[in-house]
């Protein structure tokens, strides 16, 4: 078990600083921090200035090694937009996104998954049809055309919610609707996939024909071994709730970090998109792993295959 | 003892809350919320950091300068934290400030202000004005003012490009300063009106920690003063109503950064702001079409201009770049893409020039025969010229250009567009650069603030490497430095003979526009400008 744990954690770690160096170099050399920030009408004297009070004149591999040293430290550098660390930036930002990301993994979570068991509890009937046509809708509209139409409907139209910023709870409400549909259309379409493939295992026949009510066959046989894939899913929704709302907190001029992160790409804010990058990798790895570890819980014979690994 | 019953208490307790339900009754002055697509490009409010459209458009809320512009006429110099200016000599302006002005914090406006808002220690460092190419000495021991906290070393050369040769703000009395520049400059008075010459209060300058606590929010005498600034967010601004020039009459003025275009719109039309700003011409109609909401705005004082890179194998005649100027229909792409809203400008000069104008000057003529004749004679044989473009930087960008690159086509010019994600790319010399897009501006109201800035010697475009004449070069020194109001006009008329018909270092294209959605029933014109005047003259509901 420790071998297994040391060796996701060193790849976690390796995927990190690939994260890391691959940012770094695509954003030196896409453009040049002090002509966005200053913008390009400043006098020369002037973007020279900004340059070098940033060690923007250094060369690329010198600057590199400069920030890979300071992350060793524990420093994730200053934001050169805003002068202060770049982690208290992101930090700031982290609350106003989970006040959305997580209400909306729970709309995820808690339409997509039920849904898609009915649908394959109800194979070929019309609620199976209905549930699948909405998912397929759910997933393929784009989170910024879904939000355009929720606002013109629930703002513009019939005026019960707000169309964006984060005056109260309510401007909540359309973020986290917009959110949760796709995720729910995405979970619906894996939960019943996995179901279906489930039920026609002869594990299931057998149980049925030694007379175990269907319910029980259900929730005690089929969603345990249907939760791997379904499980899977979940863990990447989770690994995105920093992260995971660039679109739909643009569209609602909701402050979070996905805003952040847009403003500082544009403005080629190196130490911010770097520590918005390291924490997505971070909760994205992390959430990698538990779903290693929960697969071991769902399903017995990966954890014994882990235990004869690991000897 | 005398005890208080319960019906007594509940007495004196609604007579406590009286005066203040009263006050909070007599204040009805509304709160209003502005869309914005951005509030501060470098998230600061500190106008030398902030040299932006965006600055421009916030700046005179909270801050004002010693001579203003008429926002709601011709922008014509009007008296503003000075009531009255005159000129002592050609290098000298002397300037009576106006009595009674409060700053945010309560301080009263006086000429220590003045002098520290264009002393070293806010504005040029150790910088000293630059005459006929040699420094002049520091004169002063230490930067006073300055304490623990040091202006970023990149403000000083922006206030020095806006005050390249001021030498030093004398106080005579406690309500009388005067500029003096080191050489002689007729454009001083226009400077003073100019972004960047904001006054500062000097107690509240260096109280704040850092320069950036004092940028985040400067106290100024403006008509509303900063609560609050979240950046890439908001910016929360409450009435100053000891302001000299009326009680305000917004109580609170909400700027809330709304990206998306299409959210500015349903956030207006749906009510919860009362402006949306930065919207394209395309969506003019679309928020006109309901009769609560209006369109105000027009054009500013910035051009869209196309520049060259002379030095480009095929550009290198001039004739070829004269080609291009006679190739494009301009009055084509206004009516086209600009609902007939702006308009072909006179070169890159503007009314509020006055006597600087040069009248009878046109932007080169629609003409596709002589377009097609000059790149005969230049012996243009057709090779590529790059194009690089950003997506939309300018409004309507993109669709201008695939329409300019076709206008350039039919008189047999192959310009190929290349996407480019930011200026850095735009600029690169590593690969062959032909034209490219730009806007100029009028910082004040002569040509040193645009086309000296732009392409002179110490222009972007010179220094980019993409243009240069000996010719114009000296001119731009007689515009910056004679006196001779005649000398100087002639000048410039020849300086927009060489750079737009001679050896052009640019075509104009287009004059830009602005434009502001708002509720209808708001009393309320907007500028010929990016700024936005919410004084009592200026709204009402």
């Amino acid at each position: 078990m420790l071998r297994f744990l040391g060796l996701r954690l060193a790849r976690a770690a390796l995927t990190i600083g690939l994260v890391v160096t691959f940012a770094f170099v695509v954003l030196r050399l896409s453009g040049d921090p002090a002509l966005m920030i200053m913008s390009p009408e400043a006098p020369a004297e002037a973007i020279a200035a900004f340059r070098h009070a940033w060690g923007l004149d250094q060369p690329i591999w010198a600057q590199y090694l400069r920030y890979f040293g300071a992350i060793l430290h524990g420093e994730l550098g200053q934001s050169m937009r805003d002068g202060r660390p770049a982690i208290q930036l992101v930090a700031e930002r982290i609350p106003a996104t989970l006040a959305i990301t997580l209400p909306a993994l729970l709309v995820k979570v808690g339409l997509g998954i039920p849904a898609g068991i009915h649908a394959a509890l109800h194979r070929d009937s019309l609620t199976d049809r209905i549930v699948m046509a909405g998912a397929v809708a759910g997933f393929t509209v784009p989170s910024f055309v879904l939000g355009l139409l929720l606002v013109l409907l629930f703002a513009v139209q019939l005026g019960w919610l707000p169309s964006g910023g984060q005056e109260s709870w309510r401007s909540a409400i359309l973020p986290v609707i917009t959110l949760g549909l796709g995720g729910a259309g995405i979970l619906a379409r894996f939960t019943r996939s996995a179901m279906l493939e489930v039920l026609g295992q002869p594990y299931i026949r057998t149980a049925s024909a030694k007379g175990v009510p269907w319910r029980a066959v259900v929730r005690g046989h089929a969603l345990p071994n249907a939760a791997i894939p379904t499980v899977t899913v979940v863990g990447f929704m989770v690994g995105s709730l920093i992260a995971g709302a660039v679109v739909v907190e643009s569209v609602f001029s909701w402050p979070g970090v996905g805003r952040l992160l847009v403003v500082a790409v544009a403005n080629r804010d190196l130490a911010v998109v770097q520590c918005i990058l390291l924490l997505v990798a971070a909760t994205m790895v992390l959430s990698n792993l538990i779903v290693d570890l929960l697969y071991g819980v769902l399903d017995p014979r990966l954890r014994s295959q882990a235990a004869a690994g690991a000897h | 003892m005398s005890r208080i019953s319960r019906r007594q208490a509940l007495a004196l307790g609604a007579a406590a809350a009286l005066p203040r339900i009263a006050i909070a009754q007599g204040d009805d002055r509304p709160t209003i919320t502005i869309a914005v697509q951005r509030i501060a490009n470098s998230n600061t409010l500190d106008s030398l950091r902030e040299q932006s459209n965006v600055g421009e458009r916030t700046s005179l809320m909270f801050n004002e300068r010693l001579i203003d512009l008429d926002y709601r006429g011709n922008l014509a110099q009007v008296p503003s934290l000075a009531t009255a200016w005159r000129r002592i000599d050609d290098t000298t302006v002397e300037l009576k400030l106006r009595p009674g002005v409060k700053f945010h914090n309560g301080d009263d406006f006086t000429a220590e202000d003045v002098a520290f808002s264009f002393g070293p220690a806010r504005m040029f460092g150790e910088t000293r004005p630059v005459v006929n190419g040699q420094t002049l000495p520091v004169a002063f021991s230490a930067i006073v003012g300055q304490g623990a906290k040091k202006v970023p070393d990149e403000i000083p050369p922006v206030a020095r490009r806006l005050w390249p040769g001021l030498d030093r703000v004398d106080i005579v009395d406690r309500h009388t300063v005067r500029f003096v520049n080191a050489t002689p400059d007729v454009t001083l008075e226009g400077r003073l009106s100019a972004l960047g010459s904001e006054i500062v209060n000097r107690r509240a300058y260096e109280a704040a920690p850092t320069w950036l606590d004092y940028a985040r929010k400067p106290v100024g005498t403006g008509p509303y003063r900063i609560r609050e600034f979240r950046p890439d967010t908001l910016l929360v601004l409450d009435a100053h109503d000891a302001y000299w020039g009326g009680r305000p009459p917004i109580r609170t003025l909400r700027l809330v950064e709304v990206p998306e275009v299409s959210s500015r719109i349903n956030g207006l039309l749906s009510g919860e702001y009362q402006f949306a700003c930065d919207i394209p011409p395309d969506q003019i109609v679309a928020v006109e079409r309901n009769p609560a909401f209006e369109i105000q705005g027009g054009t500013i004082l910035n051009h869209r201009i196309t520049t060259f890179d002379k030095h480009h194998p095929q550009l290198r005649d001039p004739r070829v770049r004269l080609a291009f100027a006679h190739a494009m229909d301009r009055q084509a792409i206004i009516d086209g893409l600009w609902a007939g809203r702006t308009r072909v400008p006179a070169g890159m000069q503007w009314e509020f020039f006055g006597d600087m104008f040069v009248k009878g000057w046109t932007a080169p003529e629609f003409d596709p025969a002589k377009a097609r004749q000059l790149l005969k004679d230049a012996g243009y044989k057709g090779d590529p010229i790059p194009y690089r473009l950003l997506n939309n930087y300018y409004t309507n960008q993109l669709p201008t250009s695939q329409v300019l690159v076709e206008m350039w086509r039919q008189v047999g010019l192959n310009v190929e567009i290349t996407m480019k994600e930011n200026w850095t790319q735009i600029r690169d010399r590593s690969s062959p650069r032909g034209v490219r897009d730009w806007s100029a501006g009028a910082t004040f109201n002569d040509p040193v603030g645009s086309i000296v800035s732009g392409f002179g010697p110490n222009g972007a475009a010179q220094q980019a490497g993409e243009y240069d004449n000996a010719e114009f070069s000296q001119l731009c020194v007689v515009l910056e430095t004679s006196a001779d109001r005649a000398r100087r006009h002639a000048a410039f008329a020849r300086m927009l003979a060489i750079a737009e018909r001679e050896d052009p270092a640019y075509t104009i294209l287009h004059q830009n526009a602005a434009f502001t959605a708002k509720r209808k029933d708001i009393k309320w014109k907007a500028a010929p400008s990016f700024a936005m005047d919410f004084r009592a003259s200026n709204f009402s509901l």
